[in-house]
Protein backbone atom coordinates (compact mmCIF):
# COMPACT_ATOMS: atom_id res chain seq x y z
CA UNK A 1 0.00 0.00 0.00
CA UNK A 2 2.92 2.35 0.79
CA UNK A 3 4.24 1.86 -2.73
CA UNK A 4 0.80 2.38 -4.29
CA UNK A 5 0.34 5.66 -2.39
CA UNK A 6 3.86 6.76 -3.30
CA UNK A 7 3.31 6.04 -7.00
CA UNK A 8 -0.02 7.85 -7.12
CA UNK A 9 1.37 10.81 -5.22
CA UNK A 10 4.40 11.10 -7.49
CA UNK A 11 2.18 11.03 -10.61
CA UNK A 12 -0.54 13.30 -9.28
CA UNK A 13 0.75 16.46 -10.94
CA UNK A 14 0.96 14.80 -14.38
CA UNK A 15 -2.50 13.34 -13.87
CA UNK A 16 -4.05 16.70 -13.04
CA UNK A 17 -2.33 18.44 -15.94
CA UNK A 18 -3.32 15.81 -18.50
CA UNK A 19 -6.83 15.23 -17.19
CA UNK A 20 -7.28 19.02 -16.96
CA UNK A 21 -6.11 19.59 -20.53
CA UNK A 22 -8.12 16.75 -22.06
CA UNK A 23 -11.17 17.16 -19.81
CA UNK A 24 -11.41 20.94 -20.17
CA UNK A 25 -10.63 20.60 -23.87
CA UNK A 26 -13.63 18.30 -24.25
CA UNK A 27 -15.77 20.56 -22.05
CA UNK A 28 -14.81 23.67 -24.01
CA UNK A 29 -15.53 22.03 -27.37
CA UNK A 30 -18.89 20.75 -26.14
CA UNK A 31 -19.86 24.19 -24.90
CA UNK A 32 -19.07 25.56 -28.34
CA UNK A 33 -21.63 23.24 -29.90
CA UNK A 34 -24.65 25.50 -29.45
CA UNK A 35 -22.85 28.37 -31.15
CA UNK A 36 -21.62 26.38 -34.14
CA UNK A 37 -24.57 24.02 -34.62
CA UNK A 38 -25.99 26.02 -37.54
CA UNK A 39 -22.60 26.33 -39.20
CA UNK A 40 -22.14 22.55 -38.87
CA UNK A 41 -25.20 21.75 -41.02
CA UNK A 42 -23.57 22.45 -44.42
CA UNK A 43 -20.31 20.93 -43.16
CA UNK A 44 -22.14 17.73 -42.27
CA UNK A 45 -23.16 17.32 -45.89
CA UNK A 46 -19.60 17.88 -47.14
CA UNK A 47 -18.17 15.57 -44.47
CA UNK A 48 -20.58 12.84 -45.53
CA UNK A 49 -19.39 12.89 -49.12
CA UNK A 50 -15.69 12.28 -48.67
CA UNK A 51 -15.88 8.62 -49.64
CA UNK A 52 -13.54 6.32 -47.78
CA UNK A 53 -12.48 9.06 -45.37
CA UNK A 54 -16.07 9.71 -44.38
CA UNK A 55 -16.44 6.00 -43.70
CA UNK A 56 -13.15 5.89 -41.80
CA UNK A 57 -14.21 8.71 -39.51
CA UNK A 58 -17.82 7.53 -39.23
CA UNK A 59 -19.08 10.69 -40.91
CA UNK A 60 -21.15 8.72 -43.43
CA UNK A 61 -23.39 7.41 -40.65
CA UNK A 62 -23.36 10.25 -38.14
CA UNK A 63 -24.44 13.84 -38.45
CA UNK A 64 -21.92 16.26 -36.97
CA UNK A 65 -24.69 18.80 -36.60
CA UNK A 66 -26.38 16.83 -33.82
CA UNK A 67 -24.89 16.26 -30.36
CA UNK A 68 -24.28 12.52 -30.85
CA UNK A 69 -22.47 12.98 -34.14
CA UNK A 70 -20.55 15.99 -32.87
CA UNK A 71 -19.44 14.13 -29.75
CA UNK A 72 -18.54 10.90 -31.57
CA UNK A 73 -16.52 12.54 -34.32
CA UNK A 74 -14.94 15.55 -32.60
CA UNK A 75 -14.89 15.26 -28.80
CA UNK A 76 -14.30 11.52 -28.60
CA UNK A 77 -11.16 11.95 -30.68
CA UNK A 78 -9.65 14.41 -28.19
CA UNK A 79 -10.57 12.09 -25.32
CA UNK A 80 -9.26 8.96 -27.06
CA UNK A 81 -5.91 10.32 -28.27
CA UNK A 82 -5.30 12.35 -25.09
CA UNK A 83 -6.20 9.39 -22.90
CA UNK A 84 -4.00 7.00 -24.86
CA UNK A 85 -1.05 9.39 -24.59
CA UNK A 86 -1.51 9.76 -20.84
CA UNK A 87 -1.79 5.98 -20.39
CA UNK A 88 1.27 5.42 -22.57
CA UNK A 89 3.39 7.91 -20.61
CA UNK A 90 2.26 6.56 -17.25
CA UNK A 91 3.03 2.98 -18.28
CA UNK A 92 6.33 3.81 -19.94
CA UNK A 93 7.74 5.52 -16.86
CA UNK A 94 6.40 3.13 -14.23
CA UNK A 95 9.35 0.74 -13.89
CA UNK A 96 12.15 2.34 -15.87
CA UNK A 97 12.07 5.63 -13.94
CA UNK A 98 13.69 3.82 -11.00
CA UNK A 99 16.73 2.97 -13.08
CA UNK A 100 16.86 6.27 -14.89
CA UNK A 101 16.60 8.18 -11.62
CA UNK A 102 19.10 5.83 -9.92
CA UNK A 103 16.51 5.02 -7.25
CA UNK A 104 16.34 1.29 -8.10
CA UNK A 105 19.13 0.61 -5.62
CA UNK A 106 17.07 2.24 -2.86
CA UNK A 107 13.72 0.67 -3.74
CA UNK A 108 14.85 -2.84 -4.56
CA UNK A 109 16.96 -3.23 -1.44
CA UNK A 110 13.92 -2.66 0.77
CA UNK A 111 12.26 -5.86 1.93
CA UNK A 112 9.66 -6.20 -0.79
CA UNK A 113 9.50 -8.83 -3.52
CA UNK A 114 10.12 -7.57 -7.02
CA UNK A 115 6.83 -9.13 -8.05
CA UNK A 116 5.02 -6.96 -5.51
CA UNK A 117 6.84 -3.87 -6.76
CA UNK A 118 5.60 -4.68 -10.27
CA UNK A 119 2.07 -5.42 -9.04
CA UNK A 120 1.82 -2.22 -6.99
CA UNK A 121 3.21 -0.15 -9.82
CA UNK A 122 0.76 -1.76 -12.22
CA UNK A 123 -2.06 -1.14 -9.77
CA UNK A 124 -0.98 2.50 -9.49
CA UNK A 125 -1.07 2.83 -13.28
CA UNK A 126 -4.61 1.39 -13.34
CA UNK A 127 -5.74 3.77 -10.58
CA UNK A 128 -4.22 6.75 -12.40
CA UNK A 129 -5.94 5.79 -15.66
CA UNK A 130 -9.26 5.36 -13.86
CA UNK A 131 -8.85 8.75 -12.14
CA UNK A 132 -8.04 10.30 -15.51
CA UNK A 133 -11.23 8.80 -16.90
CA UNK A 134 -13.33 10.01 -14.00
CA UNK A 135 -12.08 13.59 -14.30
CA UNK A 136 -12.60 13.63 -18.07
CA UNK A 137 -16.03 11.99 -17.85
CA UNK A 138 -17.13 14.58 -15.29
CA UNK A 139 -15.97 17.35 -17.63
CA UNK A 140 -17.80 15.76 -20.56
CA UNK A 141 -21.00 15.33 -18.54
CA UNK A 142 -20.72 18.97 -17.46
CA UNK A 143 -20.42 19.84 -21.15
CA UNK A 144 -23.61 17.92 -21.99
CA UNK A 145 -25.36 19.65 -19.11
CA UNK A 146 -24.20 23.01 -20.47
CA UNK A 147 -25.51 22.21 -23.95
CA UNK A 148 -28.71 20.76 -22.53
CA UNK A 149 -28.55 17.65 -24.72
CA UNK A 150 -27.07 14.21 -24.29
CA UNK A 151 -26.34 11.27 -26.59
CA UNK A 152 -27.81 7.83 -25.97
CA UNK A 153 -26.78 6.88 -22.42
CA UNK A 154 -26.17 3.20 -23.23
CA UNK A 155 -23.80 4.01 -26.09
CA UNK A 156 -22.07 6.60 -23.93
CA UNK A 157 -21.42 4.07 -21.14
CA UNK A 158 -20.18 1.55 -23.71
CA UNK A 159 -17.90 4.19 -25.21
CA UNK A 160 -16.37 5.11 -21.83
CA UNK A 161 -15.95 1.40 -21.00
CA UNK A 162 -14.07 0.70 -24.23
CA UNK A 163 -11.97 3.82 -23.73
CA UNK A 164 -10.92 2.47 -20.33
CA UNK A 165 -10.01 -0.87 -21.89
CA UNK A 166 -8.11 0.89 -24.70
CA UNK A 167 -6.13 3.05 -22.27
CA UNK A 168 -5.34 0.06 -20.07
CA UNK A 169 -4.12 -1.86 -23.11
CA UNK A 170 -1.87 1.00 -24.26
CA UNK A 171 -0.67 1.49 -20.68
CA UNK A 172 0.07 -2.22 -20.30
CA UNK A 173 2.07 -2.42 -23.50
CA UNK A 174 4.13 0.59 -22.41
CA UNK A 175 4.47 -0.91 -18.92
CA UNK A 176 5.99 -3.97 -20.58
CA UNK A 177 8.37 -1.76 -22.58
CA UNK A 178 9.25 -0.05 -19.31
CA UNK A 179 10.32 -3.39 -17.82
CA UNK A 180 12.79 -3.86 -20.68
CA UNK A 181 14.38 -0.46 -20.60
CA UNK A 182 16.55 1.52 -18.24
CA UNK A 183 15.18 4.79 -19.64
CA UNK A 184 11.66 6.19 -19.49
CA UNK A 185 11.04 6.15 -23.28
CA UNK A 186 8.30 8.77 -23.07
CA UNK A 187 8.81 9.84 -26.68
CA UNK A 188 8.43 6.28 -27.93
CA UNK A 189 5.31 5.83 -25.80
CA UNK A 190 3.62 8.95 -27.20
CA UNK A 191 4.73 7.88 -30.69
CA UNK A 192 3.16 4.48 -30.14
CA UNK A 193 -0.22 5.98 -29.25
CA UNK A 194 -0.20 8.17 -32.35
CA UNK A 195 0.86 5.20 -34.47
CA UNK A 196 -1.99 3.09 -33.10
CA UNK A 197 -4.45 5.87 -33.94
CA UNK A 198 -3.01 6.07 -37.47
CA UNK A 199 -3.38 2.29 -37.75
CA UNK A 200 -7.07 2.63 -36.91
CA UNK A 201 -7.59 5.20 -39.68
CA UNK A 202 -5.57 3.11 -42.15
CA UNK A 203 -7.44 -0.12 -41.52
CA UNK A 204 -10.71 1.72 -42.14
CA UNK A 205 -9.53 3.39 -45.36
CA UNK A 206 -7.46 0.59 -46.93
CA UNK A 207 -9.33 -2.74 -47.12
CA UNK A 208 -6.07 -4.69 -47.43
CA UNK A 209 -5.02 -3.44 -44.01
CA UNK A 210 -8.17 -4.58 -42.25
CA UNK A 211 -6.16 -6.98 -40.07
CA UNK A 212 -4.75 -3.93 -38.28
CA UNK A 213 -8.04 -3.74 -36.39
CA UNK A 214 -6.73 -6.58 -34.20
CA UNK A 215 -3.61 -4.59 -33.40
CA UNK A 216 -4.93 -1.13 -32.67
CA UNK A 217 -7.16 -0.64 -29.63
CA UNK A 218 -8.54 2.52 -31.25
CA UNK A 219 -10.59 0.26 -33.51
CA UNK A 220 -12.84 -1.42 -30.95
CA UNK A 221 -13.13 1.81 -28.94
CA UNK A 222 -14.11 3.93 -31.95
CA UNK A 223 -16.90 6.28 -30.90
CA UNK A 224 -18.57 6.47 -34.33
CA UNK A 225 -18.91 2.66 -34.50
CA UNK A 226 -20.27 2.48 -30.98
CA UNK A 227 -22.83 5.26 -31.44
CA UNK A 228 -24.01 3.88 -34.80
CA UNK A 229 -24.06 0.15 -33.94
CA UNK A 230 -24.63 0.35 -30.20
CA UNK A 231 -22.15 -2.47 -29.68
CA UNK A 232 -18.45 -3.30 -29.78
CA UNK A 233 -16.83 -5.69 -32.24
CA UNK A 234 -15.92 -8.67 -30.09
CA UNK A 235 -12.77 -10.00 -31.83
CA UNK A 236 -10.59 -6.86 -31.61
CA UNK A 237 -11.84 -6.15 -28.06
CA UNK A 238 -10.93 -9.66 -26.88
CA UNK A 239 -7.55 -9.37 -28.59
CA UNK A 240 -7.07 -6.11 -26.69
CA UNK A 241 -7.82 -7.82 -23.38
CA UNK A 242 -5.40 -10.60 -24.23
CA UNK A 243 -2.65 -8.11 -25.09
CA UNK A 244 -3.33 -6.30 -21.81
CA UNK A 245 -2.93 -9.47 -19.73
CA UNK A 246 0.09 -10.78 -21.65
CA UNK A 247 1.95 -7.44 -21.45
CA UNK A 248 1.38 -7.25 -17.70
CA UNK A 249 2.57 -10.83 -17.16
CA UNK A 250 5.63 -10.36 -19.37
CA UNK A 251 6.55 -7.20 -17.46
CA UNK A 252 6.37 -9.17 -14.20
CA UNK A 253 8.55 -11.99 -15.56
CA UNK A 254 11.16 -9.66 -17.05
CA UNK A 255 11.37 -7.55 -13.89
CA UNK A 256 12.18 -10.68 -11.89
CA UNK A 257 15.15 -11.45 -14.11
CA UNK A 258 16.47 -7.96 -14.59
CA UNK A 259 19.82 -6.76 -13.24
CA UNK A 260 19.82 -3.34 -11.65
CA UNK A 261 22.99 -1.38 -12.08
CA UNK A 262 23.77 1.84 -10.23
CA UNK B 1 38.42 -20.06 2.67
CA UNK B 2 37.30 -22.94 4.90
CA UNK B 3 34.07 -22.51 6.81
CA UNK B 4 34.25 -23.06 10.55
CA UNK B 5 31.13 -24.99 11.65
CA UNK B 6 31.40 -23.63 15.21
CA UNK B 7 30.97 -20.02 14.10
CA UNK B 8 27.86 -18.11 13.09
CA UNK B 9 28.25 -16.14 9.92
CA UNK B 10 26.29 -13.07 8.92
CA UNK B 11 27.66 -13.31 5.37
CA UNK B 12 28.68 -16.46 3.54
CA UNK B 13 29.67 -16.15 -0.09
CA UNK B 14 30.72 -19.30 -1.87
CA UNK B 15 32.30 -19.32 -5.33
CA UNK B 16 30.41 -16.26 -6.53
CA UNK B 17 30.79 -15.57 -10.24
CA UNK B 18 29.14 -12.69 -12.01
CA UNK B 19 30.03 -11.55 -15.50
CA UNK B 20 28.48 -8.84 -17.65
CA UNK B 21 28.52 -10.43 -21.08
CA UNK B 22 32.20 -10.72 -21.87
CA UNK B 23 33.16 -8.24 -19.18
CA UNK B 24 34.42 -9.54 -15.87
CA UNK B 25 32.54 -8.79 -12.69
CA UNK B 26 33.72 -11.16 -9.99
CA UNK B 27 35.10 -14.63 -10.47
CA UNK B 28 34.69 -17.48 -7.99
CA UNK B 29 34.98 -15.38 -4.85
CA UNK B 30 34.35 -16.88 -1.42
CA UNK B 31 34.07 -14.92 1.77
CA UNK B 32 32.71 -15.36 5.27
CA UNK B 33 31.97 -12.63 7.76
CA UNK B 34 31.26 -13.60 11.34
CA UNK B 35 28.27 -12.23 13.20
CA UNK B 36 29.18 -9.14 15.19
CA UNK B 37 32.22 -8.31 13.07
CA UNK B 38 33.10 -5.00 11.46
CA UNK B 39 34.48 -6.15 8.17
CA UNK B 40 36.36 -4.01 5.67
CA UNK B 41 36.10 -4.75 1.97
CA UNK B 42 38.94 -3.04 0.21
CA UNK B 43 39.87 -2.70 -3.41
CA UNK B 44 40.53 -0.21 -6.16
CA UNK B 45 37.78 1.13 -8.43
CA UNK B 46 36.36 -1.54 -10.71
CA UNK B 47 37.77 -4.38 -8.61
CA UNK B 48 34.33 -5.94 -8.02
CA UNK B 49 33.30 -4.48 -4.65
CA UNK B 50 29.97 -3.10 -5.83
CA UNK B 51 29.25 -6.19 -7.95
CA UNK B 52 29.71 -8.35 -4.85
CA UNK B 53 27.46 -6.11 -2.77
CA UNK B 54 24.77 -5.88 -5.44
CA UNK B 55 24.82 -9.65 -5.84
CA UNK B 56 24.42 -10.01 -2.07
CA UNK B 57 21.38 -7.74 -2.12
CA UNK B 58 19.72 -9.41 -5.10
CA UNK B 59 20.13 -6.44 -7.43
CA UNK B 60 22.25 -8.60 -9.74
CA UNK B 61 21.65 -12.19 -10.77
CA UNK B 62 24.88 -14.12 -10.63
CA UNK B 63 25.91 -16.98 -12.91
CA UNK B 64 27.37 -19.29 -10.26
CA UNK B 65 27.85 -19.59 -6.54
CA UNK B 66 25.80 -19.19 -3.41
CA UNK B 67 25.20 -16.29 -1.06
CA UNK B 68 23.80 -16.66 2.43
CA UNK B 69 23.03 -13.63 4.56
CA UNK B 70 21.91 -13.95 8.18
CA UNK B 71 21.89 -17.75 7.66
CA UNK B 72 19.34 -17.50 4.83
CA UNK B 73 19.75 -18.07 1.12
CA UNK B 74 19.87 -14.54 -0.28
CA UNK B 75 18.46 -15.56 -3.66
CA UNK B 76 15.44 -17.52 -2.49
CA UNK B 77 14.54 -15.68 0.71
CA UNK B 78 15.33 -12.20 -0.49
CA UNK B 79 12.54 -10.38 1.33
CA UNK B 80 13.30 -11.97 4.71
CA UNK B 81 17.01 -11.33 4.24
CA UNK B 82 16.45 -7.68 3.34
CA UNK B 83 14.18 -7.21 6.37
CA UNK B 84 17.26 -7.74 8.54
CA UNK B 85 19.66 -5.75 6.38
CA UNK B 86 20.38 -2.03 6.24
CA UNK B 87 22.05 -0.91 3.02
CA UNK B 88 23.77 2.34 2.28
CA UNK B 89 24.62 2.69 -1.42
CA UNK B 90 27.57 4.74 -2.59
CA UNK B 91 25.43 7.12 -4.65
CA UNK B 92 22.56 7.76 -2.18
CA UNK B 93 19.88 8.63 -4.71
CA UNK B 94 16.26 9.17 -3.69
CA UNK B 95 13.12 10.59 -5.28
CA UNK B 96 14.03 14.25 -5.92
CA UNK B 97 10.60 15.77 -5.33
CA UNK B 98 10.06 14.04 -1.99
CA UNK B 99 10.76 15.60 1.37
CA UNK B 100 13.42 13.93 3.51
CA UNK B 101 10.86 12.94 6.14
CA UNK B 102 8.69 11.30 3.46
CA UNK B 103 11.63 9.27 2.14
CA UNK B 104 12.41 8.07 5.67
CA UNK B 105 8.72 7.25 6.27
CA UNK B 106 8.51 5.52 2.88
CA UNK B 107 11.42 3.21 3.75
CA UNK B 108 9.91 2.48 7.18
CA UNK B 109 6.48 1.96 5.62
CA UNK B 110 7.77 -0.67 3.21
CA UNK B 111 9.48 -2.36 6.16
CA UNK B 112 6.13 -2.20 7.97
CA UNK B 113 7.96 -0.99 11.06
CA UNK B 114 7.49 1.99 13.31
CA UNK B 115 11.01 3.39 13.28
CA UNK B 116 9.98 6.93 14.22
CA UNK B 117 11.97 7.29 17.44
CA UNK B 118 15.19 5.81 16.09
CA UNK B 119 14.92 7.81 12.86
CA UNK B 120 14.41 10.98 14.88
CA UNK B 121 17.42 10.21 17.06
CA UNK B 122 19.72 9.57 14.08
CA UNK B 123 18.43 12.68 12.30
CA UNK B 124 19.18 14.77 15.39
CA UNK B 125 22.62 13.25 15.73
CA UNK B 126 23.56 13.89 12.11
CA UNK B 127 21.73 17.20 11.82
CA UNK B 128 19.36 16.09 9.06
CA UNK B 129 16.78 18.68 8.00
CA UNK B 130 13.73 16.50 7.38
CA UNK B 131 11.64 19.31 5.90
CA UNK B 132 13.91 19.80 2.89
CA UNK B 133 13.27 18.19 -0.45
CA UNK B 134 15.80 15.67 -1.75
CA UNK B 135 16.61 17.81 -4.80
CA UNK B 136 17.78 20.58 -2.46
CA UNK B 137 20.37 18.35 -0.79
CA UNK B 138 24.08 18.00 -1.48
CA UNK B 139 25.68 14.56 -1.80
CA UNK B 140 26.78 14.74 1.84
CA UNK B 141 23.26 15.48 3.04
CA UNK B 142 21.81 12.74 0.85
CA UNK B 143 24.35 10.40 2.45
CA UNK B 144 22.97 11.36 5.84
CA UNK B 145 19.44 10.48 4.69
CA UNK B 146 20.85 7.20 3.45
CA UNK B 147 22.34 6.52 6.89
CA UNK B 148 18.95 7.11 8.51
CA UNK B 149 17.19 4.81 6.02
CA UNK B 150 19.81 2.09 6.52
CA UNK B 151 19.85 2.22 10.32
CA UNK B 152 16.39 3.31 11.50
CA UNK B 153 15.05 -0.27 11.71
CA UNK B 154 18.04 -1.46 13.77
CA UNK B 155 19.26 -4.05 11.23
CA UNK B 156 21.20 -7.19 12.11
CA UNK B 157 23.52 -6.61 9.17
CA UNK B 158 24.68 -3.29 7.78
CA UNK B 159 26.08 -3.25 4.26
CA UNK B 160 27.81 0.03 3.52
CA UNK B 161 29.18 0.89 0.10
CA UNK B 162 31.73 3.70 0.43
CA UNK B 163 29.71 5.29 3.23
CA UNK B 164 32.00 8.22 3.99
CA UNK B 165 32.44 9.60 0.48
CA UNK B 166 30.85 13.05 0.48
CA UNK B 167 30.67 13.32 4.27
CA UNK B 168 32.74 15.97 6.01
CA UNK B 169 35.24 14.79 8.70
CA UNK B 170 32.91 15.69 11.57
CA UNK B 171 30.06 13.75 10.05
CA UNK B 172 32.40 10.84 9.36
CA UNK B 173 33.16 10.76 13.09
CA UNK B 174 29.47 10.90 13.97
CA UNK B 175 28.74 8.15 11.44
CA UNK B 176 31.41 5.82 12.82
CA UNK B 177 30.15 6.59 16.32
CA UNK B 178 26.76 5.29 15.28
CA UNK B 179 28.31 2.31 13.53
CA UNK B 180 30.22 1.29 16.66
CA UNK B 181 27.11 1.76 18.78
CA UNK B 182 25.10 -0.56 16.52
CA UNK B 183 27.97 -3.02 16.44
CA UNK B 184 28.08 -3.11 20.24
CA UNK B 185 24.40 -4.07 20.12
CA UNK B 186 25.21 -7.01 17.83
CA UNK B 187 24.94 -5.57 14.32
CA UNK B 188 27.42 -6.96 11.83
CA UNK B 189 28.93 -4.28 9.61
CA UNK B 190 30.27 -4.88 6.13
CA UNK B 191 32.11 -1.82 4.97
CA UNK B 192 33.23 -1.44 1.38
CA UNK B 193 35.82 1.26 1.02
CA UNK B 194 38.96 2.40 -0.66
CA UNK B 195 39.96 4.52 2.30
CA UNK B 196 42.59 2.47 4.08
CA UNK B 197 42.72 4.63 7.22
CA UNK B 198 39.05 4.10 8.10
CA UNK B 199 39.30 0.36 7.58
CA UNK B 200 42.40 0.23 9.80
CA UNK B 201 40.72 2.33 12.44
CA UNK B 202 37.31 0.70 12.66
CA UNK B 203 37.42 -2.80 11.13
CA UNK B 204 38.53 -6.01 12.82
CA UNK B 205 38.85 -8.06 9.64
CA UNK B 206 39.28 -7.11 6.03
CA UNK B 207 39.49 -8.57 2.56
CA UNK B 208 41.21 -7.22 -0.54
CA UNK B 209 39.53 -7.63 -3.88
CA UNK B 210 41.29 -7.00 -7.17
CA UNK B 211 40.28 -7.90 -10.72
CA UNK B 212 37.20 -9.70 -9.43
CA UNK B 213 39.12 -12.01 -7.11
CA UNK B 214 39.74 -11.96 -3.37
CA UNK B 215 43.49 -11.49 -3.02
CA UNK B 216 43.72 -11.60 0.73
CA UNK B 217 41.48 -11.94 3.78
CA UNK B 218 42.88 -11.38 7.24
CA UNK B 219 42.43 -9.67 10.57
CA UNK B 220 43.28 -5.99 10.33
CA UNK B 221 45.78 -6.23 13.19
CA UNK B 222 47.72 -9.10 11.65
CA UNK B 223 47.73 -8.04 8.02
CA UNK B 224 50.31 -5.74 6.50
CA UNK B 225 47.50 -3.60 5.15
CA UNK B 226 49.63 -0.63 4.12
CA UNK B 227 51.96 -2.80 2.06
CA UNK B 228 49.12 -4.69 0.44
CA UNK B 229 47.23 -1.53 -0.23
CA UNK B 230 50.19 0.27 -1.77
CA UNK B 231 51.15 -2.80 -3.77
CA UNK B 232 47.75 -3.31 -5.36
CA UNK B 233 47.06 0.35 -5.89
CA UNK B 234 50.46 0.89 -7.52
CA UNK B 235 49.76 -2.11 -9.74
CA UNK B 236 46.44 -0.59 -10.63
CA UNK B 237 48.07 2.72 -11.48
CA UNK B 238 50.66 0.96 -13.66
CA UNK B 239 47.91 -0.89 -15.52
CA UNK B 240 46.10 2.36 -16.15
CA UNK B 241 49.27 4.06 -17.36
CA UNK B 242 50.07 1.17 -19.72
CA UNK B 243 46.54 1.24 -21.10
Amino acid sequence: MTLLKHEIKSNLKALLIWAGCVGFGCLGCLLLFDGIRDAMEPMAEVYGEMGAFSAALGLDKLNVADIEGYFATEIALIFAVGGAMFAAMTGAAALSKEEEGHTAEFLYTLPVDRLFVVLWKYAAMVVLIVLFQIICILCILAGFAGVGEMPDAGSLVLFFGTQLLMQLEVGSVCFFVSSLSGKKQIGAAVGLSVLLYAADVMCRVVPDLEALKYITPFYFSNAADIFVNGRVERGPALTGMLVLVISGCLAAVISQKRDFSA
Amino acid sequence: MEKNPDKNYAIEICNLTKTYGKKRGVSGISLQVEEGDIFGFLGPNGAGKSTTIRSMLGLLHFQAGEIRLLSMDASHRRREVLAGVGYMPSEAMFYPSMKVKDVILFAAGIRKKDCGKEAERICRLLGVDTEKRIRELSLGNRKKVSIVCAMQHRPRLLILDEPTSGLDPLMQEAFFGLLLEYNRQGTTCFLSSHVLSEVKKYCRNAAFIKDGKIIRRDSVEGAPLDELFMHYYEEDKDDTAEA
